[in-house]
């Protein structure tokens, strides 16, 4: 029968029943059946779709042409007996045969063509029925349910997948939280060894300071007797005593003021280190000094291949410095250059640094030199270059520590340059003003470090005390410890940069007030609402004259 | 599911088809008319099926009921504008929709009602 099939309909649901009558009713039409006909077939429809549909789903419906008969079978859920059913029984009424086959699940229907009428085409048939196919819509809603349903289910699938994605993240989580937990535990306990480490460490630090301090000052004591009795011994009016005696005893002087200037040394490495050296600066000849170094440290005797000399530039020959701390470290400098020089030449050079205000001391030579694995290490105490001239040359290792401290303590700083075999040049930068400050505290908020070394060192002398800060938050906690006179701000910093800095310091009753200095690392730019400063070539004139206009400004 | 409109004109209410009535509209078209009888104290009631092509078993009685609720609640039922072929339908399934008066159209069917109307009256 398949080969006069026109078109099967699926009756899903009970809209199909009506759908479906709709549609018989178009089919019996266009299969040339009369008007009266095509509503018969259509009710007839009705009544046996809705007894198929009430037999259970699945049912379907298939319409044919068979030689002049319009054939409609319906076919349900086999085993239900419609037979006798008031459906079948009606529609039995309207169409020309009806046939069940329980069996089968099937309700066969015909209809008889006009016999005036020619039956169109099977092919042509189709065309037409495919046109007007109703259940095309029920069709697209049910292929839409399909396809929601399937997306419902696709969304849940993933939602499992979500959920057990979220389990795992979870338990890696809780992992990486535990572990995180063990290794902060590690840290705290680590924290607390170095802790422990860093006390102790200061403790050593201390006793040994103390034990500095007591030693030379008891050692000093004996000493002093015995020169002062050497000279006794050997002064006028002593008994006389024979040549090889006066010798002895002159031996014995000698060695007790190498001994006593050793411990003098050491006593002051140790007031260094307690920071009790406090510059006492006076206006000062430097030329003068200079010459006296020359005359006490040139080497004596025609057997010496070491020439001393000393240059200071007509720009330095007067500064205000503590003379005594001055000269203290260019005689350390000289008499180490002297020291480590066979032959050649030392020299002492005076000149000013108009950049940064600084005068600037060089002590070089052409002696032995110093490896640059050693460079840092000349500065540690107790520590000399391991060498055969050290082992002759009385010292104690602390001439260069020392001298940097008073370096440091005079607001200065002393650097290293040399090569081994071929010299050593000793830079001290002493600040050329040492007046009473002209402001209390300067805070430079900087990332840069190099620049906040400089400008500190450029307000040496100028300001009684130079906060630094890396950063805008350090800036802030530390000017409200300490209310700074000037602040300068780099407007880019990490964490909180200077506009935010500055932004602070206006909501602040107190910081309000301050004045503010920016700092750009750009070429100078001209800044009408504040005062700007640029790194590029930056002269302590500048600077000085920039914290003059803000402080006059602020207080006008 | 499409609902059908119900107007009142007077003492008549009137209900015009216009889809192919499915099972579930006419149920609904049941409850509204009934409710709306009550609420509008209707005495008439007129069915116009004109642009309805398919009655079948089910939608014949649905409107046998529909005329017996209707008379229950004192109203009176008439179905006009029934096409031919579904009159001659609906004979051969052997509906007579009892008890539902029937008119040629929505005039006739309203002088029917006048003409009921005036009958109980005398």
């Amino acid at each position: 029968m398949t080969d006069r099939e026109l078109v099967r309909v699926a009756l899903a649901d009970h809209q199909d029943v009506f759908a479906i009558r709709r549609f018989g009713r178009g089919i019996a039409e266009l299969a040339g059946l009369r008007e009266q006909d095509q509503i018969r077939v259509a009710t007839a429809l009705s009544e046996v779709g809705r007894e198929a549909f009430a037999a259970g789903a699945g049912a379907t419906v298939v319409f044919s042409l068979e030689e002049r008969d319009l054939v409609i079978a319906v076919n349900h859920l086999a085993g239900a007996d419609l037979a006798a059913s008031e459906g079948v029984t009606l529609a039995g009424r309207l169409v020309d045969e009806i046939t069940v086959d329980i069996g089968a699940g099937r309700i066969r229907m015909s209809k008889r063509l006009p016999f005036n009428s020619v039956p169109p085409s099977l092919d042509e048939l189709r065309a037409e029925i495919a046109r007007l196919t109703p259940s095309n819509m029920l069709d697209e809603v049910r292929q839409h349910n399909r396809e929601l349903a399937a997306t419902l289910e696709q969304v849940l699938q993933l939602n499992t997948e979500l959920q057990e994605t979220n389990r795992g993240v979870m338990a890696m989580y809780n992992q990486l939280s535990a572990e995180l937990e063990e290794t902060n535990r590690g840290v705290v306990a680590l924290y607390a060894e170095l802790d422990e480490k860093s006390t102790r460490l200061r403790e050593a630090s201390e006793t040994r300071k103390r034990f500095w301090t007591t030693v030379s000052h008891e050692l000093r004591t004996p000493l002093n007797s015995v020169i002062g009795l050497v000279r006794l011994l050997v002064g006028p009016g002593g008994e006389p005593l024979a040549e090889e005696q006066a010798h002895q005893v002159r031996l014995i002087g000698s060695s007790a003021e190498t001994l006593l200037a050793l411990v003098d040394e050491l006593l002051d490495m140790a007031k260094a280190e307690s920071g009790r050296l406090e510059p006492h600066p006076s206006v000062i000849d430097v030329v003068a000094l200079a010459e006296r170094l020359r005359m006490a440290l040139e080497p004596s005797g025609e057997a010496s291949d070491v020439t001393l000399s000393v240059r200071v530039a007509d720009s330095v020959r007067e500064m205000f410095v503590d003379e005594v701390m001055l000269t203290r470290v260019l005689r350390n400098l000289l008499s180490n250059a002297l020291k480590f020089t066979e032959h050649g030449t030392v020299t002492l050079v005076a000149d000013l640094d108009a950049v940064t205000n600084e005068v600037i001391f060089t002590v070089s030579d052409t002696g032995i030199g110093i490896p640059a694995e050693y460079h840092e290490r000349v500065f540690e105490e107790f520590f000399q270059v391991p060498g055969p001239i050290q082992v002759s040359a009385k010292g104690t290792g602390l001439g260069l520590p020392y001298a940097r401290r008073v370096a440091e303590a005079l607001g200065g700083a002393l650097e290293l340059a040399s090569e081994h075999g071929a010299g050593t040049t000793l830079t001290l930068r002493v600040p050329r003003q040492m007046e009473p400050p002209e402001i209390q505290r300067v805070l430079i908020a900087d990332d840069d470090a190099d620049f906040r070394a400089l400008a500190g060192r450029m307000l040496v002398g100028y300001a009684a005390h130079v906060d630094e800060a890396s950063d805008g938050a350090e800036a802030l906690a530390l000017m409200s410890a300490n209310l700074p006179d000037v602040v300068l701000v780099d407007l880019l910093m990490p964490r909180l940069d200077g506009s935010a800095l500055l932004q602070h310091m206006a909501e602040d009753e107190r910081l309000r007030r301050i004045p503010v200095i920016t700092v750009t690392s750009g070429p100078p730019q001209g800044s009408e609402s504040r005062h700007a400063l640029s790194k590029q070539g930056l002269r302590r004139d500048h600077l000085l004259a920039a914290v003059h206009a803000a402080l006059g400004r602020s207080r006008g | 599911m499409d609902r059908v409109p119900i107007l009142k004109l007077g003492d008549i209410l009137i209900v015009t088809i216009q889809i192919d009535l499915e099972d579930q509209s006419v149920l609904a078209l049941q409850e509204d008319l009934a409710d709306t009888v009550v609420a509008t104290g209707a005495r008439g009631l007129i069915i116009d099926i004109t642009a309805v092509e398919i009655v079948d078993s089910f939608i014949g009685r649905m409107l046998s009921t529909i005329a017996s609720v209707a008379r229950m609640l004192d109203a009176q039922t008439v179905v006009v504008g029934m096409r031919p072929a579904v009159a001659i339908t609906l004979v051969e399934l052997g509906l007579s929709l009892g008890g539902v008066r029937t008119a040629l159209n929505l005039e006739k069917g309203v002088a029917l009602l006048d003409h009921v109307w005036d009958r109980a009256r005398r």
